[in-house]
């Protein structure tokens, strides 16, 4: 053990802790703008130097390991004076003009500037910017990139590369041009980029924000002569509430129907319904690929940053991926096909929205492949930007029901929104198919939380026992991926891009105030409480796919079926 | 009189058929530890710069475990100024290879690297040709002199980053990354060049260590002062009749007698405006401040630092403003991005000089000017940025009737 001393207060820790986490075991908060606990040290902002035992060179407290006897002031005078000085540089270096602001800046109201000015007590700012004329990056369908606005801390860089595994972006340019780029400045859509939006997630400024959609929206909604649908995805209820200052985890699926009928949506749906739909097809198909031994392991298809991400590293295997599309692209594909026929709308003036706690759902909507079906997508963040803007607070808003034809999902479909969800989802249903019986513990909890690599063994019948796997982040995705090459066996296996699954994706709420896997862990409560809470957890019990199997699709895997819910894959490779 | 003491100095020595590595041949006789207490007693203070004794960095490399160490040349001479590396690769290069085999000997390495400045295109010629002719010879390979030591050498061409001058940048440049600091600990004889114990020595520090070895401790140590042993090339230039790279003793005469007797006086008006004791990143001094002794601890005691050695003279007739622009240019420049008081800080400072050529500074411009300077020698990640404000920082101080405007009366009684 090492003991010190932090303002004043002994302190105990073990060999190997930083001076930063020493000093947060004592309840002293020291700012810090480029660390993030589950990245790599960077060093480069310097705002959280310390005095130790007086010298005259400060000390980054994140890369500054506690020794024996060290005496460390966090707050000196003088620290605090180097410590203005430095935020003074950075916010200069931020380039706030009239073109870029704060009223503006998709990070308004969760920029960890302001809360790291406030930390520091910030009271002069003498710089003026530098004004650096770069240019926004545009060529993503997902992510947009406004490099003036960037301070260059590299989180995106090493959240890209060590938590993705992927490493699109990298430093180019010498000294004060210094800038976060892609590979030859190409721009995030001629990349490998998986539009998973993590990098979003990790961005303290707002230099990276989604690809926005809500203008779009707002037209559609204002045009009489559309019928505007709208669907929400299983994640997105768990965390709508949290830009109105709930907590995460808040379940809101009324007050977010509710709020949406307020905006003008003429149907408010849930992707729920579709994620039911999607286990009848895709657990049609393993069932089905699984008994004839044809390309296992089965590959699930749902999370769209994924697919890209199999597309780029793995297209060898692109053949394994299950076809079935995406519960929103299916939702996309009968609403302008079933829900037309039986509203009796063309569809030619049907808009389709969706929420998503995605950004790479925009770039699924505009494959070709998917006919345009859904026509914007918004992340959870911009469909709660829209909320306020239109003078609701969705918390005081009453409970409502979604539309019934599309709205009626069982808790299968709600898991969907946590790693493991879909697997859990398919075994649910799956045994019910082989065997033609319930499954009777239908809580699967090997499947369940955040470990990164989960496997699990489940007992069909006498002659089948399924074995699965699970996959969340893509750096794990790769690990299972490599898994699988060196011939580990799998009937089944669940790839989500994004760390947790759903309730993690790059298009939610982001929190300055607490961590990543505290957001996480409260928002995967909410759904697994959703599921618990509902008395139909099934999906194959969901009234209203029977009912769209009976009077639309046929039965699962029909041919209308797959010509409506299936879809292909492109062999991308390398760039 | 201050004269030149020539002990690293001598007749060209290039052609490896004409020297026997008599150095090298004493050191494999004595033995590891034995070479480094030689240096030990020697007391060489590391000629890079920062001054960190060589023989204490040795003994350390040497504890270090692991049979895999690197044992790297910096002959990225980089400091504006400073031009006395040069001089050794040009005119001394087998004693520069005699030091670096020495010390790689000594502390069990058997790889290493020069790396030299990419505008040395001389240097890098006769480096080159001298590592072909050194492995023809068999003076690199295995079992060097018959012993049991083994080595070779690869010569590095810098791309022309001052920062790579920093030996954590250095060391990423070799590994083909982008030329950077690291983050220390941990420190290169901990963790260097692919993750192996690494020693980093300056070229004069390399050829003293040859010297030191082939002339014995006591030579050198008798030389200088109590801190400040045996002999420095400093590199004169600026305005000053006979620039160039002399050899003198620590403590042999004061600063100004090195610009006089060496440099033949003062080129550009009487007397010097100010000189910068040693490479663009020490503070100035003032005429009155040059009567000090040439030695690390009497430089630092008139509040400045001996550095690379290299002493530039400024006339009294040249303008601070295009001093201060070109100088902070330099660094804003040569920064390597990473770390935001020095990336942001130089381009700030660069700013507000660039507006500022035909008039003087108010108050709060320079208040400003300082806080940055205190944050970046506070904060900055690696010893570029720490002493990148220096000079300037000193200029301020020390002409504020040139530069500063006066305080208006207004401002005066505001301010009781």
């Amino acid at each position: 053990m090492k003991r010190l001393e932090i303002d004043n207060i002994e302190v105990e820790v073990e060999p190997g802790t930083t001076l930063l986490e020493a000093a947060r075991k004592i309840n002293v908060n020291i700012p810090t703008l480029c660390y993030e606990e589950e990245l790599s040290i960077f060093g480069g902002c310097r705002l959280c130097v310390v005095e130790v035992n007086g010298g005259e060179l400060l000390k980054p407290a994140c890369a500054t390991e506690a020794d024996d006897g060290m005496i460390v002031k966090t707050h000196s005078p003088r620290v605090r004076e180097v410590r203005q000085t430095l935020f003074e540089l950075i916010i200069a270096s931020h380039d706030i003009s009239c073109e870029l602001n704060c009223l503006t800046c998709t990070r308004q109201s969760s920029c960890e500037l302001r809360v790291v000015a406030e930390d520091i007590g910030i009271s002069r700012m003498r710089l003026n910017p530098i004004y650096r004329g770069l240019e926004k990056d545009f060529s993503s369908h997902s992510i947009v990139r406004e490099p003036n606005k960037c301070i260059t801390c590299d989180r995106c860089i090493r959240k890209c590369e060590e938590i993705q595994g992927i490493g699109i972006f990298a430093n180019s340019a010498r000294g004060p041009e210094t800038e976060v780029t892609t590979f030859q400045d190409k721009g995030m859509g001629n990349v490998e980029c998986t539009n998973c939006g993590q990098c979003i997630i990790s961005c303290p400024t707002g230099a990276l924000h989604e690809v926005y959609h809500s203008e779009g929206v707002w037209d559609a909604l204002y045009d009489e002569n559309k019928h505007v649908v709208v669907q929400t995805a299983p994640a997105v209820r768990v965390a709508i509430a949290e830009p109105f200052g709930a907590e995460p985890g808040t379940v809101a699926t009324g007050q977010l129907v509710s709020a949406l009928k307020r905006l003008g949506f003429d149907g408010v749906f849930d992707t729920n319904f579709t994620a039911d739909l999607t286990i009848m097809e895709e657990g049609t198909e393993v069932v089905k690929r699984v008994t004839e031994n044809d390309n296992l392991p089965v590959l699930t298809s749902c999370s769209p940053g994924w697919i890209k991400f199999i597309e780029h590293f793995y297209p060898d295997y692109l053949k394994n991926l299950s076809t079935a599309k995406s519960p929103q692209q299916m939702f996309g594909a009968l609403a302008k096909t079933y829900y037309a026929e039986q509203a009796g709308v063309d569809p030619e003036d049907i808009v389709v929205v969706s929420i998503m706690p995605c950004t790479a759902k925009k770039f699924e909507s505009r494959r070709p492949e998917m006919n345009g079906d859904v026509d914007f997508v918004l992340t959870t963040r911009e469909a709660g930007m829209m909320i306020k803007s239109a003078g609701i607070n969705i918390c005081d808003l009453p409970e409502e029901n979604y539309d019934n034809l599309m709205g009626v999902s069982s808790g299968a479909g709600d898991i969907f929104a946590a790693s493991g969800g879909v697997m859990e989802a398919a075994l649910r249903s799956a045994y019910y198919l082989i065997t033609g019986e319930e499954l009777e513990d239908i809580d699967i909890k090997p499947v369940r939380g955040l470990t990164g690599l989960k496997k699990a063994e489940v007992p069909i019948n006498e002659d089948l026992t399924l074995k699965v796997g699970v996959a969340h982040g893509l750096s794990n995705a790769r690990k299972m991926m490599e898994l699988i090459k060196e011939g580990e066996e799998f009937h089944f296996v669940e790839f989500m891009a994004c760390p947790g699954g759903c309730i993690g994706g790059g298009g939610q709420p982001i929190r300055a105030d607490m961590t990543s896997e505290d957001a996480l862990q409260k928002r995967l409560e909410g759904v697994y409480s959703i599921d618990s809470s509902k008395k139909m957890r099934r999906s194959h019990e969901n009234p209203m796919i029977q009912k769209l199997y009976d009077e639309f699709l046929g039965k699962p895997g029909s041919h209308k079926a797959h010509k409506l819910l299936h879809t292909e894959y492109t062999a991308r490779g390398l760039n | 009189m201050v004269i030149e003491k020539k002990f690293l100095k001598g007749n060209p020595l290039k052609d490896i058929s004409e020297y026997d590595f008599p150095g090298l041949r004493r050191a494999l006789s004595l033995g590891q530890e034995n070479v480094i207490q030689e240096i030990s007693d020697s007391m060489l203070l590391g000629r890079g710069g920062a001054g960190f004794p060589t023989g204490t960095k040795w003994s350390l490399a040497l504890e270090q475990a692991g049979d895999k160490k690197y044992f790297i040349c910096n002959a990225d001479e980089g400091e504006p100024g400073t031009f006395k590396d040069r001089f050794l690769l040009e005119e001394r290069p087998l004693k520069v290879l005699e030091g670096l085999m020495i010390g790689a000997y000594a502390v069990g390495a058997d790889e290493g690297f020069i790396y030299i400045r990419g505008e040395y295109d001389l240097p890098i010629k006769i480096f080159r040709e001298i590592l072909e002719d050194a492995r023809d010879e068999g003076i690199l390979g295995k079992n060097i002199f018959g012993s049991d030591f083994d080595f070779d050498l690869t010569l590095v061409r810098g791309a022309g980053a001052y920062v790579c001058g920093d030996e954590t940048s250095l060391i990423n440049s070799i590994e083909g990354k982008r030329g950077i600091s690291r983050i220390k600990p941990p420190y290169p004889i901990q963790e260097g060049l692919f993750g192996n114990p690494t020693v980093v020595n300056n070229v004069e520090s390399l050829a003293c260590a040859a010297e030191i070895i082939n002339k014995g401790a006591g030579e050198f140590v008798a030389l200088g002062t109590d801190n400040s042993r045996g002999t420095k090339l400093v590199s004169l230039s600026g305005d000053i009749n006979l620039p160039g790279v002399y050899e003198i003793e620590f403590g042999c005469g004061t600063l100004e007698e090195i610009i006089n007797d060496l440099g033949g006086g003062v080129s550009y008006g009487n007397k010097p405006k100010f000189v910068i004791p040693g490479g663009l990143s020490t503070a100035a001094l003032l005429p009155e401040e040059l009567n000090c002794g040439y030695s690390y601890e009497d430089i630092e005691e008139a509040g400045s630092s001996l550095g690379s050695g290299a002493i530039i003279v400024v006339g009294e007739s040249r303008d601070l403003v295009e001093i201060l622009l070109k100088v902070s240019r330099f660094y804003m420049d040569e920064t390597c991005g990473t770390c935001f008081p020095c990336r942001e800080g130089n381009k700030q400072i660069n700013f507000m000089l660039n507006q500022h050529k035909n008039k003087k500074f108010t108050r709060q411009e320079v208040e400003i000017i300082k806080d940055i300077g205190d944050a970046i020698a506070a904060a900055a990640r690696c010893g570029l940025g720490q002493t990148s404000l220096s000079l300037i920082e000193s200029i301020f101080d020390k002409f504020p009737e040139e530069l500063i405007e006066e305080v208006r009366h207004s401002e005066k009684v505001r301010n009781r």
